[in-house]
């Protein structure tokens, strides 16, 4: 690979962890002042509104089937019914999302 | 969600970021074919994924090195993908100890990573939170670029071999996101947002603008939010 192309994958590697680390380091300095000054330290509404919302609209994109076709629709509704339904039962992390994988498998294989 | 548990932070952190591997490994073989079929050797394909880390981004910027675009653009258009990472930080600030690790562990926060986080870091005693954070960060890391590097030797056979798993495998990161997010569903006015956000989100990206998804949903979202809130406050003033 040229040098020029190295150069700007460095550039991209260091700008998107300046992406990832700036905003952490600011956000603590500024709770770190607060609490010298025995204040105390808030986000902002819209920020900690934000931080859900991301994970929501993650979930919204990563609904779509990697093949999209009719099954791969009808598996993805009923994986995400027997992920939320395994949830609410159990209220953990690796069994809804096991349980939610094997019922996206098993529909998909029957129904493809 | 369940209360974390005894188990050290390391291990629970471990325990935590498996459900990634279905998603993550099999996202890394296509790059790691894509990569390669672009022109790129396995070890420049891995040492990318080492470094930058974010996979949508990654796509795109061997696409645009590929077809012949300038580097400059490609490098502006890798981090615009990227620039949603700017609220993840901030967003688990208040959940941090005074750790000087945290800097550092950054790199490790991607989309999924940081959705984990947020729910799990407020659970957890404040001394495991280091470790937790480094154990969940190396198991999605590595297993990103452990199947990049198998994807640049072997992706292409594998994905033909295995059609239904390339398929299935995937589903694990919708599911671990509904599971992160269920118990946001706790009241109507953050119900009808997040109903709001899933859906914009899901539309945009069945659409030709699929990277602006997740940013221009969760807009919407807080759009929502708002005019909820402020309805809701309307509603007790005139009630008063």
């Amino acid at each position: 690979m040229q040098t020029e192309t190295w150069i700007a994958i460095t550039v991209a590697a260091i700008g998107t962890y300046a992406l990832r680390v700036g905003p952490l380091l600011w956000t603590q300095r500024h709770f770190n002042k607060h609490k010298a000054d025995n204040t105390e330290a808030r986000l902002p509404t819209w920020l900690s509104v934000l931080g859900p919302l991301m994970i929501a609209a993650m979930l919204g994109a990563s609904l779509i089937p990697k093949a999209p076709s009719g099954a791969s629709w009808v598996a993805t509704a009923v994986g995400a019914f027997v992920t939320a339904l395994v949830w609410r039962k159990y209220r953990s992390l690796g069994l809804p999302v096991f349980c939610g994988v094997l019922s996206f498998g098993l529909a998909f294989v029957l129904l493809a | 969600m369940s209360r974390a548990s005894n188990n050290s932070g390391l291990k629970q952190g471990v325990i935590d970021g498996l459900p990634l591997l279905g998603g993550y490994i099999p996202v890394a073989i296509s790059f790691g074919v894509i990569a390669v079929q672009a022109g790129f050797s396995t070890l420049e394909a891995t040492l990318i994924s080492v470094f930058i880390y974010a996979g949508a981004s990654q796509f795109l910027l061997v696409a645009m090195v590929a077809a012949g675009s300038p580097l400059w653009l490609a490098v502006c258009m890798n981090l615009l993908v990227n620039v949603r990472h700017v609220v993840y930080g901030p967003n688990l600030v208040p959940y941090l100890t005074q750790s000087k690790a945290w800097p550092y562990l950054m790199h490790g926060l991607t989309d999924q990573i940081f959705a984990l986080a947020h729910t799990r870091l407020p659970q957890l005693d404040d001394s495991k939170k280091v470790e937790w954070f480094k154990g969940v960060s190396m198991v999605a890391w590595l297993s990103w670029i452990l199947g990049t590097a198998i994807g640049g030797v072997a992706g292409e056979s594998l994905t033909q071999q295995w059609p239904v798993l390339d398929s299935v495998m995937p589903f694990a990161l919708p599911a671990l996101f509904l599971v992160l997010l269920a118990p946001k569903f706790s009241n109507k006015r953050w119900c009808a947002t997040l109903l709001v956000t899933i859906t914009m989100a899901l539309v945009i990206a069945l659409g030709p603008f699929k990277n602006a998804a997740i940013p221009f949903a969760a807009l919407c979202g807080a759009l929502t939010f708002y005019v909820l809130t402020s309805h809701i406050e309307r509603k007790q003033s005139h009630a008063n």
